[in-house]
């Protein structure tokens, strides 16, 4: 039998069943709230995932407007900007702040990002020719790495989600099929076990008491074979006979109300 | 009179020219390339002209690999006549590669102004703007010995000696050194063009007064166009103007005061050719009139005009604005295709058409 | 380019005036006799002349028109190397200025005969000597201008055809016409030179 396998070594005692179905208890409403978080994880995961693959359409098409524009820009400048861009910038324009969400006891990191307006470093860049283009370009970059860093946040949280939810799945799973399983075994197994005493109790208490009833009834016998005796004595004496039939004159008498 | 002589020096010169400008692609060539659907079609598309340079590019076929074997042609070619060149024609090819060391120069300045190993910029140089000083460049540690070896080693000597002072190349944005030195260079190839006396009265004096004219109009305008919105002060922008072009000197003053697109329309009405392309552009029509779109933009238009330019230039006969006009429209050339390959490899069919074709 | 050569047209300037000057103020004006130089240069001088100047301006006049043709043809034909054979034709008509010279000196030189120098001093051997002299000239001039303006339209002939070989057959009409100017020279010298008899004793 594979209960017997699986189950907690404990004595089969009553204080211990006390304490597996204390433990029983506690797994399943463990396991509930396990669940719910599992459930509320999911949906949020779930969640982040349409997200993601928005913002991954979403990237590919900015992607492409960028990587176009600065073919715009390769094609009125004429040359390559690229350096000089490079060289002339001295403080981010694009800024990037994290702070922290609270999921259901999960912590997720949250990327934000914002511009900072003021700053053109290399506004004067194709000044000649192609300005206009090398600022258009600027911004639909902006915008892509806008959506990049959205995409970054949503990255991780799917990361990190992704291995909350296996860890509290697991957990669940656990409990489910393991720890209530093996309680739920380890109570059977107690209960069939003081059955068992019980029954073997009231067995021998049978047996004491067949025992007992056997001396008696041996005892009772004897007696009454040396009554028997005695009164043959006692007929033989005439005397003992009286004495009986008194006892049964007794029953005509009213009954006792308690 | 220029019948008599000039094919003496330049006869050959002029036919070679005249021959690259028929290799040429044509509107044809280009429907054609727009019809590709892989940059390998493009290649197969392309070997009339570039085959020589394309036969041998390994598989992995970028847009970035046909541009570079394109200038790699343009600068092959153009060497060539540059070496076949002699007297006045070779000074003015010679101009002709200034601009192309204006941009190096300043790519080598960004450098140093940065402390950057200048030796990898060599690398990004446009070609045909190197020159045997060009490495020496690469020895100044800092700005003061940059701008002695720049006045000492680089044929830019007198563009540089004229505007800039050494403590310019530190203090100011490498973008105004820049155009300070560009425009300076255009009043100069401009005077030689009218002034030398090899020059002066001939086809090539007047078509490129022209042409140089439109060249330092052109980018008044945008330099007025892209101020907008920067630190750029009216007077320093007054000081990028060349003093050369339809527009100067009353359009130049106008412009100079202009806060908007409007106000540069209204200084360039003096010009009706200009008025037009506003017009075209849809630029100065209200505040924040979307560029590009459908609606061709202004820099569309003036290379449009450019390429016309060029292309008119080669009616005439007996002149040097041949090899600046082919320059120019070999330059076109590799513009549009790139821009075609990026369509192509971005697959953005729908502004393939943007290209500028003259032939 | 005028200014440039302008200074040298003016170094022979100089040298006439001062000669000029130098003979005037030494007293001796009445050399510069233009009658007695025409009554005693020799006809000899002036028909040899007139064929010398035939044929050397009609050979600069072909030699200036090959050479411009020529740099254009070498030019265009480097990418368009079709046209060289076609363009040669502008070669030949340039070439043809200098044959009409050839021609015209051949015409001339047999009319110089050799006669003793009392008989050459007569009106007969003056028209001779004369009429060689300027047809000579005519025939060179014409054929000196007919030459570069050949030359010109051949190059632009060339460089037409490299571009569009539709335009060959056009310009070259333009080209024959230019040629024909030389046939008038050609014409012109022989009528000119036509009445004059050859150096004869009287």
């Amino acid at each position: 039998m594979s209960g017997t396998a699986n189950r907690e070594a404990v004595f089969p005692t009553r204080q211990s069943l006390g304490l597996m179905k204390a433990k029983l208890k506690g797994a399943e409403t463990g396991h509930s709230l396990l669940k719910r978080k599992s459930e509320a994880l999911t949906k949020r995961f779930r969640e982040i995932t349409r997200r993601i693959d928005e913002a991954k359409r979403k990237m590919g098409r900015v992607m492409q407007i960028a990587a176009f524009s600065l073919a715009e820009v390769t094609y009125a400048t004429g040359g390559q900007i690229g350096y000089q861009v490079q060289e002339s910038v001295r403080a981010a324009r694009f800024r990037v702040r994290s702070r922290q969400e609270n999921v259901s006891g999960v912590q997720l990191p949250a990327f934000e990002s914002y511009i900072t307006e003021e700053n053109n470093d290399f506004g004067l860049t194709g000044l000649g020719r192609g300005g206009q283009q090398v600022q258009k370009c600027r911004d639909v970059y902006g915008k892509a790495v806008e959506t990049l860093v959205e995409l970054a946040s949503l990255q991780t949280a799917f990361v990190i989600l992704d291995e909350v939810i296996k860890i509290v799945n697991r957990r669940v799973n656990a409990i489910e099929h393991v720890i209530i399983p093996r309680t739920e075994n380890t109570i059977k197994y107690i209960n069939s076990e003081l059955d068992e005493l019980d029954r073997e109790e009231f067995y021998r208490l049978k047996k004491v008491k067949n025992n007992k009833k056997k001396a008696l009834d041996e005892a009772e016998a004897e007696m009454k074979a040396r009554q028997a005796l005695e009164g043959d004595k006692m007929m033989l004496s005439g005397k003992g006979g009286d004495e009986p039939s008194d006892l049964l004159a007794g029953e005509d008498e009213k009954d006792v109300i308690f | 009179m220029e019948g008599l002589f000039f094919n003496v020096h330049s006869g050959y010169v002029e036919g070679i020219v005249r021959g690259y400008r028929n290799s040429l692609l044509t509107s044809s060539n280009y429907s054609n390339l727009t019809q590709c659907e892989t940059l390998d079609d493009l290649k197969l598309q392309l070997t009339p002209s570039y085959g020589e340079q394309l036969a041998n590019v390994a598989s992995p076929f970028t847009t970035s690999t046909i541009a570079s074997k394109a200038t790699d042609k343009l600068v092959q070619d153009f060497r060539y006549l540059r070496a076949q060149a002699t007297g006045a024609l070779a000074k003015f090819m010679d101009f002709l590669t200034y601009s192309y060391m204006i941009d190096n120069v300043a790519l080598l300045i960004t450098g140093t102004l940065h402390e950057r190993d200048t030796k990898d910029l060599l690398e990004r140089c446009h070609p045909l703007g190197v020159f045997e000083g060009l490495p020496a460049l690469c020895v100044a540690s800092n700005i003061e010995e940059l701008y002695s070896i720049v006045l000492v080693e680089t044929p830019l000597a007198p563009f540089f000696k004229n505007n800039l002072r050494s403590a310019d190349l530190d203090e100011l944005n490498i973008e105004i050194v820049r155009n300070t030195l560009y425009k300076s260079y255009l009043e100069a190839f401009h005077d030689f063009c009218t002034t030398d006396p090899t020059l002066k009265g001939t086809p090539t004096a007047e078509l490129m007064s022209e042409i140089l004219g439109f060249e330092a109009d052109r980018r008044a305008i945008n330099i007025t166009l892209n101020s907008f919105g920067t630190d750029l002060s009216k007077a320093d922008r007054k000081r990028l103007y060349p003093e050369i072009g339809k527009l100067h000197p009353e359009g130049s003053l106008m412009l100079s005061r202009a806060d908007d697109p409007e106000a540069v329309r209204l200084a360039v009405e003096i010009v009706g050719e200009y008025r037009s392309f506003f017009d075209q552009s849809g630029l100065g029509q209200g505040p924040g009139s979307a560029l590009g779109g459908t609606q061709k933009s202004l820099e569309d238009i003036f290379y449009q005009k450019e390429m016309e330019l060029a292309k008119d230039t080669f009616t005439h006969h007996f002149t040097f604005a041949v090899v600046y006009a082919w320059l120019k429209l070999q330059e076109q050339e590799i513009r549009n295709i790139t821009w075609i390959a990026e369509c192509i490899a971005q697959n953005q069919k729908d502004r393939i058409g943007n290209y500028i074709s003259v032939f | 380019m005028l200014s440039s050569y302008g200074s040298s047209y003016s170094y022979p300037a100089l040298a006439a005036i001062v000669i000029g000057s130098y003979i005037l103020f030494t007293g001796d004006g009445e050399y510069f006799n233009v009658g007695k130089f025409l009554e005693e240069t020799s006809p000899y001088s002036w028909a040899a002349a007139g064929i010398g100047l035939c044929i050397g301006l009609s050979v600069i006049g072909a030699a200036w028109g090959i050479f411009v043709t020529g740099s254009s043809i070498l030019g265009g034909g480097v990418r368009a190397p079709r046209i060289r054979t076609k363009n040669l034709i502008s070669i030949i008509f340039c070439e043809v200025v200098a044959i009409y010279g050839v021609i015209i000196c051949i015409v001339f030189s047999s009319k110089i005969t050799s006669i003793p120098t009392q008989d050459l001093y007569h009106p007969e051997n003056f028209y001779t000597g004369y009429a060689l002299f300027w047809g000579g000239l005519t025939v060179g001039a014409c054929n000196l201008i007919c030459g570069v303006a050949v030359g010109i339209t051949g190059s632009t002939a060339a460089l037409a055809d490299a571009a569009d070989q539709t335009l060959f057959v056009k310009i070259l009409v333009v080209e024959i016409f230019g040629g024909v100017l030389g046939l008038f020279g050609l014409i012109i010298g022989l009528l000119v030179s036509g009445k004059a008899t050859e150096f004869q004793r009287h």
